[in-house]
């Protein structure tokens, strides 16, 4: 007879299980591994970035890959710097990277936002942005603010690069379309116009280190006294971190008004498929994305009019 | 005793030179630069590492447990279960100096057949490394036969619920019968009645349980431990089956206690494993098995039924509060006689009726937490006040004032109380501390609550406490303090350097203070019931008092005075009138010990003993003193996501005299974090008896974003039974946080949330009520 | 099992090799090799009573695999300052009373170093966040930001007539 293990308590978990540690010296190396590992292994290695996920998930056994590829010494992929009208936010940046950067907060408001209450100063130190994104939680801070910014993401293989839109790169909880080969070397978004506003706001059960029950980023885009550009971002509101793209065709071309925002955020609700937790319940979940919705609109709107 | 006013006057400069300066701790240094080895830090060659296996499931029936290829792992040392122990039951009562045991309520060490609550311990294992031990649980088989559980204190009250224990489910049970209640009512021109509900909260001390264990070479078990309470080891040999002075319990700096290292946690598991195989064995909690490990604080529901005149005189309370026990006994049976005396709060109430019951379910057991049943009183009865005064639409303060309990009068179990009472004052004082009121900025609202409070000191009477302390001069001049007091973080150890010093007239620096073993330091009781100061504190009082008398005595015949003639002070003895004959400690030393003049002493201090109230009307004396105090806080309320933000917190407590201010304003601090904590943010969540909120990313206390800068305002009635007049501030400076916060909260809202915690959701649908906001 | 490899540490400024296993943590090699002064309080990044700095950056010691650090300057609290010479945080943290249990006391002290590195003259707001990762159960933080500012000032002091 097999023994019971079903919802035994995590108590055993002091120890990590045994895995197999890879540190590449550069982005070349890494990828030959993380391609050899595909063809030969069946994807049994993770990419290890900031490992304040990863770690947590192997001590807990949510995780058992059998190899590690750290990409600790990539410091090719560290750093932020704007090309082409672009920013560009290396694959190995970290939170604390994001903060320091000059002009960040000119650039990215809302990431600036979500990075100072991004876990405490030393995740921060450790975490990386695209390791956030990868991770793909549903509660990810870094997520609704891209998305937002209409980020888009360099995965980068043995084989080629491509360019994915971070709309397009979640397929389901915890997926993504980044193959086992690939790693992100670069994020990256338009700079913002200067008749726009980005803003984000963290709703949690507590204002330091804490996990995130609506994240919501909205950007805004005003020409002639209308939005030419609408983005709503709704974090841990669903499976996936989405936009609110329904809620935002009702808002495009137009110039906002009370009852329009209003009808706005209640359009957002509609697009929460949030769950119950011992955080919150999924009542107050869409509530949050409604008040946010409101807020975060309001304010761009009347920065910008 | 003086009437209040008359204590309530700046205060004097004292003859005191030690006692009442915020000194550096002695404990700090250590602490600061990492030297303190605190229990975890102690490893000894050969060492087994030990796991505990728990239970998956929170009711069920143990119906096969096979260890065999467990212990045939390679590396493996040892194993224990249920069926090795059938005769051994590990005590969980209120520890004692004395050696009585006072409630029959045993647990079997490891599981035998039922399991009662979620993470019950089934199986020890002790190998050669933690990797080894940890693959050794994974092999242990084991079959549960899940059977129905019972959940929440009400369900399990009705005869169709599930039996937790024994005969039915009702684990204590305690009432007040003060006055005459029906005429209190009748007199009452306005009666108001609510129900108040509290959560189960965790101590989430920094350091996990954890201890080391070995068998020395004449057969002792020496156990190395954090914990609040040396005088375990009675307990410890008696579970294991070994002469009480054959374990020998040694702490260290405790990471915190707060309660949750009160009762036994660790030490049973490390005496028997060391005892079998011989060997020293350690074993380190997980966070996740420290969250299932040990008690936590009892969930309340309390319904308050209040009659009052329209000028506001309270004439009848009539309170009933069921607490959830969990699984087994502990201290719920002294929990809840706390919340007993402690359910009218600091008010005189002539027409009382309590009644308390502490109910069994299948939920983890609770036990001992900082404010032991009062706390969660205070959460009622001060909302209780505020809902009072809005129904007559009277002042909050003015209310309460109309009402206070006085020196002299009489408390909840008819007994009058004798220290000064400075409710008042407190109160008065925290709220002027609040300043300016912050304006309302749209859709943020503020509000600001007060809360005050009554919360004993010193143990319950009839379980006689005692503590002892000795105090000794080396030749070289230098001080040693020998008590078994543990320090759980608070300054305890450092508080009594601080006294030997006053009495002896040396610095802090020249005492060292030896603790915390309970074969060579004299026990001093317990680092628990916010007594360590008041009565091992008194205990060195009294031992380094009759060594500086004998000093003084000596050091007047050298000086050609009179004892009373003489001071001790700065390392010297002096004529107080002419401070320039004096003779050098070291040399006054010196001539004790060539002379042979005893240079040391071992001290027990007493408590004021009691029989036990009376059970039909609760009448008698239960503590030997209470501290008095307020809290005040404003806070913000995002009325539309509910957030709380606390923008002011500001405790004010009569101390009776801080021996160190600096020690106790931390305690004052750390109190009002907690307490916020209690109030908006931490609640441990079961589903099923089953714990969901697992971790510290889940149980949220609060963190450097959270808190304000908090304000501590020290009142020194000079008025307690502890060492110069203190009482104590260890427990009280937490009790009134909560419900200050609770109703800061419905005065920005207008709408009160009768359940703690209260998150930014209930908030939430308390704003959509149809009555709520004006 | 997975292969042990002797890895080149610098631990407070000393030179060291260790046979470390490829899943060992910072914090259990440095357990192991005796630096006590780094506490456990979770081992998922939840308390941070378990920070190091490392090149001067403080990291949560349990969420760091050893081999990764290799080669690389590692501080602990002690590291900071011992016995009679003490850094600036550390006589702080005493004289203010910052410290209760002190189990929290290194990390803090670690994750205030390295937020006064970039920030040597830090608001209310970046010291807030510099320890938001730190738990701390007895103080209530209140001293402990009196201490930073405290010792902020004294560093900085420090920096101008050095």
């Amino acid at each position: 007879m097999q023994p019971r293990r079903d919802g035994a308590p995590e108590t055993r978990k002091t120890m990590l299980a045994d895995f197999d540690l890879v540190i590449p010296a550069n982005l070349t190396q890494a990828l030959q591994i993380l391609s050899e590992d595909a063809t030969r292994n069946g994807h049994d290695a993770m990419p290890l970035a900031g490992g304040t996920n990863l770690l947590v998930d192997i001590r807990a056994r949510r995780a058992a890959p059998k190899r590690l590829i750290a990409l600790g010494k990539l410091d090719e992929l560290r750093g932020t710097t704007i090309d082409n009208g672009r920013v560009i936010v290396g694959g190995r940046t970290t939170l604390t990277d994001v903060l320091r950067a000059p002009r960040m907060a000119e650039h990215a408001p809302s990431l600036v936002q979500s990075a100072r209450v991004f876990g405490g100063q030393m995740v921060r130190n450790s975490a990386t942005v695209a390791g956030n994104l990868c991770y793909g939680s549903p509660a990810a801070d870094t997520v609704p603010p891209l998305l937002s910014l209409n980020a888009e993401l360099t995965l980068a293989s043995q084989a080629g690069r491509r360019v994915v839109p971070l709309n397009d790169f979640f397929l389901g909880y915890k997926q993504n379309v980044r193959r086992h080969d690939e790693l992100v070397t670069e994020i990256t978004w338009p700079l913002p116009p200067s008749n726009s506003a980005n803003l984000f706001y963290k709703l949690a059960r507590r204002k330091g280190d804490a996990i995130t029950v609506v994240g919501l980023a909205v950007t805004l885009v005003v020409e002639s006294g209308k939005c030419s550009c609408v983005r709503i971002a709704l974090g841990a509101v669903a499976p996936v971190i989405k936009r609110a793209l329904a809620a935002e065709a009702m808002l495009i071309d137009q110039a906002l008004t009370p009852t329009l925002i209003d009808a706005a955020a209640g359009q957002a609700v509609e697009a929460c498929e949030p769950i119950d937790d011992a955080r919150a319940s999924a009542e107050y979940r869409c509530h949050g994305v409604y008040v946010l919705t409101r807020r975060l609109l309001t304010q761009a709107w009347e920065r910008l009019s | 005793m003086s009437e209040p006013a008359e204590y309530f006057r700046p205060l004097r400069p004292t003859e005191l030179r030690q006692v009442g300066r915020p000194l550096a701790r002695t404990d700090a240094p250590g602490k600061a630069t990492g030297s303190t080895r605190y229990g975890g830090d102690y490893t000894m060659p050969g060492m087994l590492h030990a796991k505990v296996l728990r239970s998956p499931l929170a009711s069920a029936r143990l119906r096969r447990i096979d260890v065999s290829k467990a212990r045939a792992l390679p590396g493996v040392a040892c194993t224990f279960t249920g069926a090795d122990l059938s005769d051994r039951l590990a005590p969980t009562d209120i520890p004692g100096q004395t050696g009585a045991k006072r409630l029959d309520t045993g647990q079997s060490i490891l599981v035998k057949e039922r399991v009662r609550y979620y993470g019950e311990p089934l199986a020890l294992v002790a190998a050669e490394t933690p990797a080894i031990a940890q693959k050794a649980l994974d092999l242990i088989e084991y079959d549960l036969d899940a059977l129905p559980g019972v959940y929440d204190p009400l369900e399990a009250l009705k005869p169709e619920s599930p039996i937790v224990q024994g005969s039915n489910n009702i684990v204590a049970q305690l009432k007040i019968r003060k006055g005459d209640l029906d005429q209190g009512f009748a007199e009452a021109d306005r009666v108001i009645e609510n129900s108040y509900r509290t959560q189960f909260v965790e101590h989430a001390f920094l350091e996990p349980e954890v201890g080391l264990a070995w068998v020395d070479e004449n057969d002792v078990i020496n156990i190395r431990v954090s914990t609040q309470v040396i005088e375990h080891f009675r307990s410890i040999a008696d579970a294991v089956g070994v002469p009480h002075n054959k374990v020998r319990i040694m702490g260290a700096m405790v990471g915190g206690g707060f309660g949750g290292k009160e009762d036994l946690t660790v030490e049973i598991y490390l005496a028997l494993l060391t005892r079998a195989t011989r060997r020293p064995v350690q074993l380190v909690y997980t966070r996740e098995e420290s969250f299932l490990g040990h008690g936590k604080r009892h969930p309340f529901v309390m319904t308050y039924r209040t009659g009052v005149t329209k000028d506001g005189a309270i004439t009848a309370l009539k309170v009933t509060i069921t607490a959830d026990a969990g699984a087994y006994v502990f201290l719920s049976p002294y929990v809840i006689l706390y919340a007993l005396v402690a359910a009218p709060g600091p008010y005189r109430i002539d027409n009382l009726h309590v009644d308390a019951t502490a109910v069994a379910t299948n939920n983890m057991y609770t036990s001992a937490f900082r404010g032991f049943g009062a706390a969660q009183a205070c959460v009622a009865y001060e909302a209780q006040m505020d809902e009072v005064a809005k129904a007559l639409d009277l002042e909050r303060m003015a209310f309460r004032r109309r009402n206070f309990l006085r020196t002299g009068d009489k408390l909840a179990t008819d007994v009058p109380i004798e220290s000064a009472v400075w409710t008042d004052e407190c109160m008065t004082k925290a709220w002027e501390a609040l300043g300016e009121r912050t304006p309302d900025s749209v859709p943020v609202k503020v509000g600001r609550g007060v809360a005050c409070y009554q919360q004993s000191y010193g143990r319950i009477m009839w379980l006689h406490d005692t503590s002892e302390a000795w105090v000794g001069i080396e030749v070289d001049g230098t001080v040693t303090v020998r008590s078994g007091v543990t320090d759980i973080g608070a300054g305890q150890i450092s508080a009594l350097g601080q006294i030997a010093a006053e009495l002896l007239g040396v610095s802090l620096s020249d005492v060292a203070i030896y603790h915390s073993d309970s074969s060579t330091t004299p026990l001093a009781g317990t680092t628990t019931a916010t007594r360590a100061l008041y009565m091992t504190g008194n205990a060195v009082r009294l031992a380094a008092s009759a060594v500086r008398e004998r000093l003084v005595a000596r050091s007047a015949k050298a000086l050609r005075a009179t004892p009373s003639q003489v001071d001790l002070a700065n390392s010297r003895a002096f004529v107080i009138d002419d401070p320039d004959r004096w003779i050098g400690f070291k040399q006054l030393v010196a001539l004790c010990a060539s002379e042979g003049i005893h240079r040391s002493e071992l001290a027990l201090f007493r408590a004021p003993f009691t029989d036990k109230i009376d059970p039909e009307t609760g009448r008698g004396r239960v503590h030997p003193d209470y501290t008095y105090g307020a809290h005040a806080v404003e806070v913000a309320v995002d009325t539309e996501t509910g957030e709380v933000t606390v923008l002011k917190s500001i405790g004010a407590h009569d101390v009776g005299r801080a021996i160190n201010p600096a020690a106790v304003a931390g305690q004052i601090e750390g109190g009002a974090a907690q307490g916020q904590g209690y109030a908006l943010s931490e609640e441990m969540c079961y589903q099923e008896g089953r714990l969901i909120t697992l971790s510290l990313s889940e149980y949220l206390i609060p963190t450097a974003m959270d808190v304000p800068q908090i304000e501590s305002i020290i009142l020194e009635s000079r008025s307690g039974l502890g060492p110069f007049g203190a009482k104590g501030i260890g427990e009280p400076a937490l009790i009134p946080v909560a419900p200050a916060i609770a109703n800061a909260v419905a005065d920005a809202i207008g709408v009160r949330v009768y359940d703690l915690p209260i998150t930014p959701e209930r908030i939430v649908m308390a704003l959509r009520q149809p009555d709520s906001m004006e | 099992m997975a292969e042990k490899k002797l890895i080149a540490l610098e631990i407070n400024g000393r030179r060291l090799e260790a046979s470390v296993p490829p899943n060992q943590t910072l914090l259990e090699s440095l357990r192991e090799l005796g630096y006590f002064e780094v506490k456990s309080g979770c081992e998922k990044g939840d308390c941070g009573a378990c920070a190091v700095l490392v090149d001067g950056e403080a990291i949560d010691s349990c969420l760091t695999l050893t081999w990764t650090v290799e080669g690389r300057r590692l501080t602990t609290v002690a590291g900071l300052g011992s016995g009679e010479h003490l850094h600036p945080l550390q006589t702080a943290f005493i004289e203010h009373g910052a410290i209760q249990c002190g189990y929290c006391t290194p990390g803090l002290i670690i994750a205030a170093q390295s937020m006064l590195d970039t920030t040597p003259n830090p608001n209310d707001e970046d010291i807030r966040l510099a320890l938001s990762g730190n738990l701390c159960r007895c103080t209530g933080y209140t001293k402990v930001f009196a201490a930073v500012r405290d010792a902020a000032a004294v560093m900085r002091e420090g920096k101008r007539s050095g």
